[in-house]
């Protein structure tokens, strides 16, 4: 009974797989300078942007691609892959009228419909979205109720034409290009993303969201989120996910940096919902993403939220440098990986500041052929007085085939550092399901319930509108996974 | 020694005085060619390589070294550290058997004790030797197999049990700088029950001298086998120091490792659960200070359903010393109904010192119940402070505090003598 349904859900297809057909200017395959001086050309971008590009690239080609992670899959080749590919009718936009209307209905589809979120503009509850397609950013909303306030919130493009000063300052201050394979990578050859600037004393109304889209075949998507938060400021930030299905593996390499001032707190929430190739574990997206953040003053705050459901293959530690005295880092993780997905991820907490304090809660689910790591750093420097720590990491395993991993690293210099750490692996209780059942709850939401109990923690992390995605999600991926 | 050529690595300095001197070893030569053959791929560890990232096994490793010594050591010297009164006691001087300080005269019946040079011929010694411990896995382990100069070879006969506790001395006393590979196995037979206690000291010594010691011990169906080491080499030894287990149906190892001292400490203890209903404990302590470098490296393989496995590490770090402690669990994807629990809590004293742990956990069975769990902190405040307001000065109840500490591993000591030599030996140390 269970493997008919366990085989009808991993049949179930990848809600996300469709293609638009909207034509693209792309950049000619392969990686060289010629194609960084083209896609800074593009980018209109100022000389110190593409000296910046250059040295990053030199740098790169020194590198070796990194095999530590705790997952196998084939090289990608950096020359097979197109480096820039922007949707085309790429004219001055003035309202959403002139946007292509099959951009619209991609959004549509996405589930995020511009249209009615303008015509709700009144309304208290928004979202600002900057929607991220094939690398190009295509569309911010609400850009203008945002400036009353002072709030920066563009793609990166623009951000670099219009505040060259900040992203000067801060671009590469917390992640640079030396830092490794893929951030240098990126650091070359990065063609979009999101700026986000929330300046002294302003708690951002509203919450803002990048949607990241890979249309085009054959293409890496390679973008770059900037986000600032300035003394006292507030802000949440969500991003999005998703690719077309394809046969072929598609490089997802992206950047994202965070900066907080003096009491400033940034809370960035991610659903993750790549293409992760079929049930055979064809296709699918290799996402490797360098994310850092900074607390650069005293009394900030960085919380990470992620829901990992989707792609091939996916790399990513998003980490929080304490640096302020009483500086907080948050991360909360749920991964779930099905049929051949690979998931090695987990976070990087460095304590720099006095009294600074981290909290992990990371919970992996496994299924299928998967394999699932967390792997995870707390690093707390000498002189770091009064430091403390919290991890813990469990795993639930659905099915007798898949694998979970837990590689914490906990490295500690102070004596007054209070560090702990925590782990189990397991399966669903079969008393927990016999509980369930005897009250007349049938298998499959028996397991729905019981694993929604268990990401619980970091489920409710989440901003309303994306707790719900990700409920919904994490049924997709798991429903009568176990019997 | 002569240097014929100009070698530059220590890699190449191992490899060229294999050369010159595998004439001369005991054994099966292929076995060592072939253990050779894999260390040179692997090559010294440096600090990059994954599982050596927080010993400097180059620096430690640098300078010219000799690969034996003929110092000898004065039966009083030997008897000073001979501290189990009863015990059937084995010398293991400067990486070598010693026959003429052993006691193994009057063995109780089942028991033979061989030095392992002699014993090539013997059955359960071509049986097992060197079959269990990976030489693709460490480079240690390569570097022992193929240069290992003497050791002994210990064999319980079927459903003999052994009560007095066998005691392997290892000795090092060495005038010029040496590097030892000794190398011991230990076969207890099916039914069979043995205490093995291994010591590790330096006495008398003017020079650095690095040990690269492995102990392969085999436990046969339903054997029972308790094993201690004890690591003392004060502040100036280099100790590797393996440990490879394999255990068939119903058996019960347990494991324990006590390191009081030692400039440079790595013990690599990879146990195979190779059958069903099998039960592992490991047990650890280390006392860190001054400069010194501890390093724990636990592998624990399930390979079969219905077993167990239990860890319990424990540290005191002071002074500028650095402990880590690096635990894998790894349950095959057959080993449905494992449990497999790990513990590691450290105490970090000094503001100078480092503790680095990594507990992992890698599973691909789905009915497990796994878990591990770490903690580092100082001692804590309010019990200080409980202590206190009885009278007790602030010392003593940091003292008592640390006892405390310890004894949740020194308590797991079956051997009343040996608990008690431990137990004074923290004593005096935290003193």
């Amino acid at each position: 009974m269970a493997n008919e349904i366990l085989a009808e859900q991993i049949s179930g297809e990848y809600k996300y797989g469709f293609v638009t057909d909207i034509e693209a200017d792309n950049a000619p395959k392969g990686l060289n300078e010629d194609i960084i001086r083209f896609i800074s050309k593009k980018k209109n971008e100022p000389e110190w942007m593409l000296e910046y590009r250059l040295k990053a690239f030199k740098y790169w080609q020194t590198l070796e691609e990194p095999h530590w992670a705790h997952v196998s899959y084939t090289k990608p080749n950096f020359q097979d892959i197109i480096y820039y590919s922007a949707p085309k009718p790429k004219v001055q936009l003035n309202s959403l009228d002139e946007v292509d209307p099959e951009l619209l209905k991609t959004f549509e589809k996405l589930g995020i419909s511009i249209e009615e979120q303008k015509r709700l503009s009144g309304v208290e509850s928004r979202i600002a979205v900057d929607i991220v397609m094939d690398s190009v950013s295509v569309k911010t909303t609400f850009k203008e109720t945002l400036s009353e306030k002072g709030i920066i919130f563009c793609s990166f493009g623009e951000a670099v034409q219009e505040h060259p000063e900040l992203v000067k300052k801060y671009m590469g201050s917390v992640v640079p290009y030396t830092d490794n394979f893929y951030a240098a990578l990126n650091s070359a050859v990065f063609t979009d993303g999101s700026f986000c600037y929330i300046p002294k004393g302003v708690r951002c109304p509203m919450e803002l969201s990048t949607y990241f889209r890979i249309n085009a075949s054959g293409t890496g998507q390679f973008e770059r989120t900037l986000i600032i938060a300035d003394e006292d400021a507030y802000v949440s930030y969500l991003e999005g996910c998703t690719a077309p299905m394809r046969d072929e593996n598609q490089l997802h390499a992206a950047v994202v940096e965070i900066v907080t001032h003096k009491n400033a707190e940034v809370k960035y929430s991610t659903v993750q919902n790549w293409y992760p190739g079929d049930k055979n574990g064809k296709g699918g997206i290799f996402n490797f993403v360098t994310k850092r953040g900074i607390c650069l003053e005293d009394n900030s705050k960085i919380s990470w939220t992620q829901v990992e459901t989707g792609s091939a293959v996916t790399w990513k530690y998003p980490s929080v440098i304490l640096k302020g005295d009483n500086s907080v880092g948050e991360f909360y993780s749920v991964a779930v990986t099905n049929n051949y997905q690979q998931a090695d991820t987990g976070t990087k907490m460095m304590h720099l500041g006095k009294n600074t304090r981290s909290t992990i809660i990371s919970k992996g689910i496994s299924a299928g052929f998967s394999n699932n790591s967390y792997r995870g750093l707390v690093r707390i420097a000498k002189g770091a007085s009064n430091a403390r720590n919290f991890s813990q990491c469990d795993s639930l395993l659905l099915g007798d085939k898949c694998g979970a991993h837990t590689f914490p690293y906990i490295e500690i210099k102070d004596k007054s550092a209070i560090v702990e750490h925590e782990a189990t692996t397991s399966k669903i209780g079969e008393d927990q399901l016999f509980y369930c059942k005897s009250r007349g709850i049938d298998n499959e939401k028996a397991i729905g319930l019981i694993v929604n109990g268990y990401c619980k923690e970091v489920l409710n992390k989440l901003p309303m509108e994306f707790a719900v995605e990700a409920q919904k999600l994490l049924a997709v991926s798991l429903e009568g996974s176990v019997g | 020694m002569e240097t014929i050529t100009k070698v530059n690595t220590i890699k190449d300095k191992l490899i060229a005085e294999f050369e010159s001197s595998k004439g001369s070893l005991f054994g099966d030569l292929s076995i060592r060619e072939q253990a050779l053959e894999a260390f040179s791929k692997q090559g010294i560890p440096n600090r990059k390589s994954e599982e050596y990232k927080y010993v400097n096994m180059e620096l430690a490793l640098k300078g010219e070294f000799l690969f034996s010594s003929s110092k000898k050591l004065s039966a009083k010297q030997i008897e000073s550290s001979q501290f189990l009164k009863d015990a059937i006691v084995v010398v293991i001087e400067n990486g070598k058997f010693n026959s003429e300080h052993s006691k193994i005269n009057s063995l109780p019946q089942g028991l033979q004790v061989f030095n392992i040079s002699d014993a090539i011929s013997n059955d359960a010694f071509k049986k097992h030797y060197s079959k269990y411990s990976d030489v693709n896995l460490d480079p240690f382990i390569a570097l022992n197999t193929a240069m290992s100069i003497g050791g002994v070879f210990i064999h319980v006969a079927k459903s003999a049990v052994v009560e007095t506790p066998i005691h392997i001395i290892h000795l090092t006393s060495v005038s010029e700088n040496t590097f030892l590979n000794s190398r011991n196995l230990i076969v207890v037979d099916e039914n069979a029950q043995a205490t093995i206690v291994e010591s590790y000291e330096i006495i008398d010594s003017k020079a650095k001298s690095f040990n690269n010691a492995v102990t392969e011990i085999i436990v046969e169906a339903n054997a029972i086998v308790d094993h201690y080491k004890i690591q003392d080499e004060r502040d100036f030894g280099h100790l590797v120091c393996t440990t490879q287990s394999i255990q068939k149906k119903k058996s019960v190892f347990t494991t324990h490792t006590f390191t009081l001292s030692g400039l440079l400490v790595r013990n690599n203890l990879n146990m195979v659960l190779d059958d069903e209903f099998i039960e592992s404990h490991l047990n650890g302590l280390y006392l860190t200070n001054g400069s010194q470098v501890v390093d724990n490296h636990t592998l624990v393989d399930h390979r079969k359903p219905n077993c167990n496995s239990n860890q319990l590490y424990k540290g005191i770090i002071e002074e500028k010393s650095s402990a880590t402690f690096n635990g894998k669990i790894y349950v095959r994807k057959d080993a449905q109904k494992t449990n497999a629990f790990q513990s590691n809590k450290n105490i970090l004293l000094s503001d100078d010192g480092t503790i680095n742990t990594k507990p992992q956990l890698e599973i691909y069975a789905d009915d497990v119940k796994c878990s591990h769990g770490t903690s580092t902190g100082k001692l804590d405040e309010d019990k200080i402070f409980y202590l206190r307001a009885r009278g007790l000065s602030e010392a003593s109840a940091k003292k008592l505090l640390m006892h405390a500490f310890a004894s949740e591993v020194v308590g797991t000591i079956k051997i009343e003598a040996l608990r008690e030599y431990v137990e004074a030996k923290i004593s005096k140390r935290f003193e």
